[in-house]
């Protein structure tokens, strides 16, 4: 099943437990979420003065993001707001924490592991590596990264975009009264994990700092405030889309079935070959925004239907079978 | 097909297969207090959704970025009598 719905979970009461498992021993842990198939997890690390590591590798990918304090890797000196995505079976050198540090850590695809080693594995795609301060090193830019697009008053960072899935890794921030009168999801999972402020949704209530979601695709979120404005650290796993709609009481089944409705009407061709082959709703999905969209003279068009007016003379077209 | 790394990973230690175990444990009961605690969140909720409703049909409902629209009371939506939920 993935990772379940965790929105939202305040870690900062929640005690640190101590990280028995080689390569993380002098550290200590909170889950923020763990995938209970693949052993994926977002942890919060604190790093313990003198913690020390040998260089290694993960057989997984990897997200870290310094919270507070300094972390030296290799040559490389890592202080608060520094980004670093490690691929898969690529090492990183020899790490020392001289008086603390906390860190998101994240594994992207198994449980948390670390092997000793001074080389990268022969299938590490190491050209993906990335390490660099968000703070300092990256700039702003304004939060309308996609359309349909949030409102002014949300700049985003982006930290790491994956090409193939589109899914990425960002900061963002919400300026004092940021409001947004509208309900959104998507196609992919969010997270997200406040390194300060306070925002608002109107399902969930307030995010303050320490706040986190994991979020699962379909699922309704807004409308949103930030009273005095807040700063995050976020990832998708997939293409973000913003899906806007008015309706507080949907379900993510039904929002699921409008995403494809989006599809039906935007790229037709797709939708035919993927999800309809003549026999799964031939005419488009539900709709609960757009009940009657189905009508809709261009919609129509797409999907070579003839105009309402010649639907009631001619026979309606035998859809062909493509193989 | 090409190959990946993760493929190549060793097979889960037992002390790897403890963790997860220990922390899936916890996990679900961190989701049923997230539950819980939403649940009882409901009459505050109850409120924010009669307001939006109100807030879309006077100052708008964002479309686009700041594009706003106000919705007709004709075109609200009406809340079903099935139980609401907002986690999933």
């Amino acid at each position: 099943m993935a990772r379940p719905h965790i929105e939202p979970y305040v870690e900062l009461d929640a005690p640190y437990k101590k990280f028995d498992i080689a390569g993380f021993k002098g550290s200590h842990y909170k889950v923020l979420s763990l995938d209970v198939d693949s052993g994926a997890c977002t942890l919060k690390v604190r790093f313990d003065g003198g913690y020390k590591r040998k260089p290694g590798l993960s057989y997984s990918d990897m997200e870290i993001f310094v919270l507070n304090g300094i972390i030296k890797v290799g040559k490389e000196t890592w202080r608060e707001g520094h980004y670093a995505f490690i691929p898969a079976g690529m090492h990183i050198g020899a790490i020392s924490v001289g008086r603390g540090a906390e860190a998101l850590v994240m594994f992207n695809d198994s449980e948390p592991s670390y092997y000793e080693s001074d080389r990268n594995h022969q299938l590490a795609l190491t050209d993906a590596f990335k390490s660099f301060n968000s703070y300092v090193d990256a700039p702003w830019g304004p939060g309308n990264l996609v359309s349909p697009s949030v409102a002014t008053g949300v700049g985003i960072k982006v930290l790491h975009y994956d090409v193939l899935t589109q899914a990425i890794t960002f900061l963002y921030y919400m300026s004092p009264e940021f409001m947004q009168n509208n309900i959104s999801y998507h196609d992919c999972a969010e997270e997200s994990y406040h390194i300060w402020g306070t925002s608002w949704m109107m399902q969930f209530g307030d995010l303050p700092t320490g706040g986190y979601f994991w979020r699962p695709p379909y699922i309704d979120h807004g409308a949103f405030r930030s009273k005095l404005g807040c700063i995050a650290f976020g990832r998708t796993d997939s293409k973000l889309h913003n899906y806007f709609h008015f309706n507080p009481w949907s379900t993510p089944d039904e929002n699921k079935l409008r995403a494809a409705a989006h599809l039906y009407r935007q790229r037709p061709q797709l939708y035919d070959w993927v999800a309809s082959e003549g026999h799964n709703h031939p005419h488009g999905p539900p709709d609960h925004e757009h009940p009657h969209y189905h009508d809709d003279a261009q919609v129509r068009h797409l999907h070579g239907r003839a105009p309402a007016a010649e639907r009631h003379q001619a026979p309606p077209r035998k859809r062909k079978r493509r193989r | 097909m090409a190959q990946r790394v993760q493929d190549k990973k060793p097979k889960r230690n037992k002390a790897a297969r403890a963790w997860l175990e220990e922390n899936i444990a916890e996990q679900k009961k961190r989701y049923q207090a997230i539950v819980d605690e939403q649940e009882a969140l409901w009459p505050k909720r109850r409120k924010w959704y009669r307001e939006f409703l109100k807030i879309i049909q006077t100052r708008g409902f964002n479309v686009d970025g700041d594009l706003l629209r106000k919705i007709p009371k004709a075109e609200l939506p009406k809340e079903p009598k099935r139980k609401h939920r907002v986690v999933w």
